[in-house]
């Protein structure tokens, strides 16, 4: 006889609490009343199963590990990054020292397009909206003192994240951390690019060979790498509702697995390496069932549409980001509020990592206040209020659950219509998402002005007030600094190396069967820059027009 | 009817973020414009060549990177290249307050900072390109008085009576506004001198927050209903939505200092026969 799920779950958390021991040897509330590990409904029937299910188990609704946060909590992972290497680095450095425990790396707009600080398209964004890496250097000089066989980082890079993630191998080796042992994640995930966030640089078909030929390096030689992070983040931030923006990100992760399935990699070789990142906005408990209805549907499509073994390659583990657009430039104090509530909702919702939003990022870049109040939020809600003592406390209450079922339903007629175009990739391609996404973002901003949806202290509660916080700024002569010292890694490199690796490059990229990577990886080493790894690209695969 | 506004709406840069261009984009349309959308990643000279080409009324610019400074003072320069300044260029996106002055010597005309109505810009554009169409606005008839806020009137008056030789007309107390007023009159118009009757008088934390001096200027108009009616369709910040009774029997309302730069204009309406 099968054991009963329940005792599944029992045989799971002893496992777990050997290697991950809970916080605290008794969870109690103020009152010294104890807390449980889970609560359960009266009967445990076949529906509480199917739907709900045990935390760790398929599928996965009540969250992807036995214990959640009573053994450990969400990686507190704040997005930082402008200007230099170095000044990044010290940055990077203060958060460790504040207690966070992953790093988050933003870069600059010519970096994620894939052009050199000194190309006449980077004029004027150089080390503006995340630090600006041109070579090998600069992401030397961005993890110096920085351990990487003990930090995990995440990099917001998608069109050249191949050369990116090389870079950052490279910087490993330099410090003797072998690749095998590297953490992390690349965001890596093209198609809501071209749905939503923009920064994309070739066309569909080649970007999809770049992200299969990353799954497959990685599933060999980074193995605890995560390969992508197909985020709804930006989706929600263009404008979607919380229906789309589930229904969108999975519906691209869809389109990734189908494209490493075609090149040629087993589900199980490559699903357990899928990372996703979802948005926190204003709608608290439709924003706790979005995150548990993503991921029962997602266990449930790996499991069943396309056979996965593995319970790994059934998880959906993600990361969470507050809401930016949610943000308001007047009274910005008031944005620490709603911050709160979205990352509570976050962590209800079971996230396993998060990024709380700074007050003036509506106005600019966080400053460093700014940014260990985003922070101190997060540790607040981890040591104080007790709703990581308990796993899932949300389920079973009757709004969550039902909004949930209904969630379900309409992700699923989305999904419908996207496998009607042929997939992701066709529906982008013909700008389904993106007009879809437009008219919700036109709706919300016609509320809004209509003050049928309020936002206090912008359609509502408005006081008269200066705005001129003290705000970051990036220095004017960044550019200028970074453009130099391009030019004297260019000169001391061995240019004919640099040269013979891009050919290497080039050649490989015509043959649509090569894995570009290990390419890459040697013109990186080479202190070749983005700019031209990707020049080599453009060249082979064309650029996209949006 | 005159012809269509035609908007060119652009994306300087290499920013992707578009979700505000495109709500303007939208809601210029929804106005009855023509709206060119040149998508992402445009050169300043590739924005100037197609407003130039397209034959636009104005470009709308929105940056989210924070390369405002840098790219949309380029763009006014590539409209002169053309000779083309006579484009007018305005500007959106998260660009801090202290940037705005910058911005508007380089020649952008406007800026609209995160929060603003979309209804705000489709009207300020539409001012900006064809205000023969937009309802006429005849001026204000005359300067009616100039505000001073003053700690007691007693101490004030003998400078305006004996030193400037001025005639008082008179003192009245206006509990609506929690004042005590002196009036002098100074060729067609007077100045008003305001003493706080209370602590929760305007004119109390005006006093407390900047000291005495001047308070506002109050224009004299003959259509005050009609005019807030007006200034509100056009987004007007206010502070009287509607005519309420001030001193001499008048109907006065006044404006935000949002709308003028930090002065407070009074609007005032004295029906014949009194002055």
């Amino acid at each position: 006889m099968t054991k009963n799920p329940k005792q599944e779950w029992e045989e799971a958390v002893n496992k777990t609490v050997q290697r991950f021991p809970e916080r605290k040897e008794t969870f109690t509330t103020s009152s010294d009343i104890e807390v449980d590990r889970l609560y359960l409904p009266e009967k445990e029937d076949e529906k509480y199963v199917e739907k709900l299910g045990f935390p760790g188990q398929y599928p996965y609704t009540r969250g992807i590990q036995p214990t959640m946060y009573r053994s450990r909590f969400w990686t507190m992972r704040q997005y930082a990054g402008f200007g230099s290497a170095k000044e990044t680095n010290e940055r990077f450095r203060y958060l460790l020292e504040q207690g966070q425990t992953g790093l988050s790396v933003a870069f600059d707009l010519p970096t994620q397009i894939g052009y050199d600080s000194d190309d006449p398209m980077s004029d004027g964004e150089v080390g503006k909206v995340g630090v600006a890496i041109d070579t090998l250097q600069d992401m030397e000089d961005l993890l110096e003192g920085i351990p990487l066989n003990q930090v995990s980082t995440s990099m917001t890079i998608n069109a050249p994240a191949s050369v990116l993630l090389c870079m950052y191998i490279a910087v490993g080796e330099k410090q003797g951390v072998a690749k095998e042992s590297l953490t992390g994640t690349i965001q890596n995930d093209i198609l809501k690019e071209y749905i939503a966030r923009g920064t994309y640089i070739f066309p569909p078909k080649p970007s999809m060979r770049l992200i299969t030929n990353i799954f497959k390096y990685c599933e060999q030689y980074v193995p605890k790498f995560n390969t992508i992070s197909i985020s709804g983040y930006h989706i929600r931030e263009a404008g979607s509702t919380a229906v789309q923006e589930v229904a969108f990100t999975l519906a691209n992760g869809m389109a990734y697995v189908d494209a490493a399935l075609e090149s040629g990699l087993e589900i199980d070789q490559f699903a357990p390496r899928l990372a996703f990142f979802f948005n926190a906005h204003n709608n608290f408990f439709e924003e706790i069932a979005k995150f548990r209805v993503a991921r029962r549907l997602w266990a449930k499509i790996m499991r069943e549409k396309y056979g996965a073994k593995n319970p790994k390659s059934w998880k959906l583990r993600f990361h969470t980001q507050t809401g930016g657009s949610t943000l308001t430039a007047q009274q910005p104090d008031n944005n620490i509020v709603r911050v709160t509530l979205q990352a509570l909702s976050a962590v209800l919702g079971g996230t396993q990592s998060l990024h709380t939003n700074s007050r003036d990022e509506a106005l600019a870049l966080p400053t460093e206040e700014s940014a260990r109040i985003a922070l101190r939020t997060q540790q607040i809600i981890a040591h104080e209020s007790g709703v990581a003592d308990t796993v899932d406390p949300i389920a079973g209450s009757y709004y969550v659950e039902s909004l949930m079922d209904q969630m379900e339903e309409e992700v699923e007629k989305y999904l419908g219509k996207i496998e009607e175009f042929g997939g992701a990739v066709q529906a982008v391609e013909e700008g389904y998402m993106q007009r879809e996404i437009h008219q919700a973002a036109y709706e919300t901003q016609k509320k809004m002005e209509n003050k049928e949806e309020i936002v206090v202290g912008l359609n509502q509660f408005e006081v008269d007030e200066e705005l001129h916080p003290d705000l970051l700024k990036v220095d004017e002569k960044l550019e200028r600094n970074q453009i130099n010292s391009l030019k004297d890694v260019k000169a001391k490199r061995d240019q004919e190396i640099v040269n013979k690796t891009l050919t290497r490059l080039e050649k490989a990229a015509k043959n649509s069967n090569e894995n570009l990577i290990p390419y890459i990886l040697e013109a990186v080493k080479a202190y070749a820059s983005v700019g031209e790894i990707c020049n080599v690209l453009r060249n082979q695969f064309g650029e996209y027009v949006g | 009817m005159g012809k269509k506004i035609r908007a060119l709406i652009a994306k300087p840069g290499l920013d992707g973020h578009d979700r505000g261009a495109l709500i303007i984009a939208q809601t210029l349309r929804d106005h009855g414009m023509e709206v060119i959308y040149t998508g992402l990643r445009q050169s300043p000279a590739q924005i100037a060549q197609a407003a130039v080409q397209e034959d636009v009324d104005v470009i709308g610019l929105s940056s989210l990177s924070g390369a405002h400074r840098s790219l949309f003072p380029k763009v006014v320069e590539q409209l002169k290249e053309r000779q083309a300044e006579d484009i007018p260029v305005i500007g959106g996106g998260v660009i801090p307050a202290e940037d705005i002055p910058f911005l508007e010597e380089k020649g952008v005309q406007k800026v609209f900072t995160p929060g603003t109505p979309t209804e705000y810009i489709a009207a300020y554009i539409k001012q900006l390109v064809t205000p023969e169409e937009v309802k006429e606005t005849t001026p204000p008839e005359k300067i009616s008085h100039i505000g001073i806020a003053v700690k007691s009137l007693e101490k004030t008056i003998p400078f305006y009576d004996q030193i400037l030789g001025l005639n008082l007309k008179g003192v009245e107390e206006v509990p609506s506004e929690g004042v005590k007023v002196a009036f002098f009159e100074i060729g067609e118009t007077s100045i008003e001198l305001l003493e706080p009757l209370s602590e929760q008088s305007p004119i109390y934390k005006f006093v407390e927050k900047k000291g005495e001096g001047i308070h506002h200027i109050a224009l004299e108009v003959s259509d005050l209903k009609d005019r807030l009616q007006h200034y509100r369709d056009q987004d007007v910040p206010l502070i009287n939505e509607e005519p309420k009774e001030g001193a001499n029997g008048a109907e006065i309302a006044f404006l935000h200092p949002r709308a003028a730069n930090g002065v407070l204009y009074e609007l005032c309406h004295h029906r014949k026969g009194e002055s």
